[in-house]
């Protein structure tokens, strides 16, 4: 029986769709049998950052509708051996489906794989209630910005109510900035929500390059891939392995705030 | 010169800028309760306690904030001496 992963946020644009992409690819670079379910009924994104639009015959919605069977709906990824995607209907709206029919989809799809992962549209209405239905857990994604904090604190409160369990990404960290002191620290967003820290995944323009050519960037590492670098060290302490500390350069005072932002125990 | 340190230690960064905002921003979203609403808790209190106690209901000063995830409120104010 594999496990759910919701990614969510609250608020668009901080990263979810990328974060979905690189770890459920991480996860199959693993070893692990993975699909990604692209939950933005109406918004579909995945498909495009996968890089894998021209395939798609079924989308998530008719195999609820029972259209076709759910193994007919996903598209294999032809650069894994064991990666799929699920995408999104694009005409159709988020309440075309109700959180039972995700929920049951979702168990049938852990019944053959290991993970499932689910890209949750941004917003906490129904698209996000569909969206966590089936989750055994959750990854909060957040950037270090007033904005991003506070929707993310409402996400935290209702995935709290709806018993399941979230860990934190922050994503888009920029040193530098943090550094000066014009940018919260991991430590800060971690403090302040009260989650555990799964990773702080860097800015780095790699994502964007990466993201135009349809290829998650854990498929093109290099030595200056430090975001990729950081996805595939989250996706490994997903996985349960054991993991380094995490590889950003910043600076000694930084490290001690994360030290005491790690030691915070979660409430 | 000590002023110049002083300033150096003190001087707020924007990041610190964002926390004290969100620390407020939260406090209020955990609670459900708005700040107008907070100010107007403030005065029925402290209409309350000039009931009981001289006290200058200007003075009063009302606080939430959060910890872990808990929001805590706090109420304070001066007591003014009998006689005065
Ligand atoms: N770590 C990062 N560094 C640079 N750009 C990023 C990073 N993470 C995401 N992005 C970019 O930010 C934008 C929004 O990301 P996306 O994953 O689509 O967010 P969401 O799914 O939450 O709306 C995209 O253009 C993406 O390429
Ligand atoms: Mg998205």
């Amino acid at each position: 029986m594999g496990r759910a992963i919701v990614v969510t946020s609250g608020k668009g644009g901080v990263g979810k769709t990328t974060v979905s992409a690189n770890l459920g690819t991480a996860l199959a670079q693993l070893g692990h049998s993975v699909v990604l379910i692209d939950a933005d009924i109406g918004l579909r994104n995945l498909d495009v950052v996968m890089g894998l639009e021209n395939r798609i015959v079924f989308h998530v919605v008719d195999a609820i509708r029972g259209k076709c069977a759910v193994q007919k709906a996903l598209i294999k990824d032809r650069r894994m051996e064991n990666l799929w995607l699920l995408p999104a209907s694009q005409t159709d709206d988020k309440d075309a489906v109700t959180p039972e029919e995700m929920r049951s989809l979702v168990n049938e799809l852990k019944q053959m794989h290991d993970f499932v992962i689910i890209d949750c549209p941004a917003g906490i209405e129904m698209g996000f209630k569909n969206a966590i239905a089936g989750a055994d857990e959750a990854i909060v994604v957040a950037t270090p910005e007033v904005s991003s904090i506070r929707d993310a604190d409402r996400v935290v409160g209702l995935l709290a109510a709806a018993d399941v369990p979230a860990r934190l990404i922050v994503n888009r960290i920029n040193a530098a900035l943090v550094k000066k002191g014009d940018m919260l620290s991991q430590a800060d967003v971690i403090e302040i929500l009260a989650l555990e820290l799964l990773g702080a995944v860097p800015m780095d323009d790699q994502i964007v390059a990466t993201t135009n050519k349809g290829v998650p960037a854990v498929l093109e590492v290099t030595t200056k891939s430090l975001a990729a670098k950081e996805l595939q060290r989250i996706a490994k302490k997903l996985a349960g392995h054991e993991v380094e500390a995490p590889a950003t350069s910043i600076g000694f005072f930084t490290r001690i705030g994360r030290a005491l932002g790690l030691a915070a125990s979660p409430a | 010169m000590w002023s110049n340190i002083k300033n150096m230690f003190t001087a707020k960064s924007s990041a610190s800028a964002a926390k004290g905002r969100l620390h407020l921003v939260l406090a209020h979203d955990r609670s459900g309760l708005e700040g107008g609403r907070l100010q107007a808790m403030r005065e029925e209190i402290a209409a309350v306690i000039a009931k009981y106690v001289a006290i200058d209901a200007e003075a009063v000063e009302i606080q939430i904030e959060t910890r872990s995830r808990a929001a805590q409120l706090t109420l304070s104010t001066p007591i003014q001496p009998r006689n005065a």
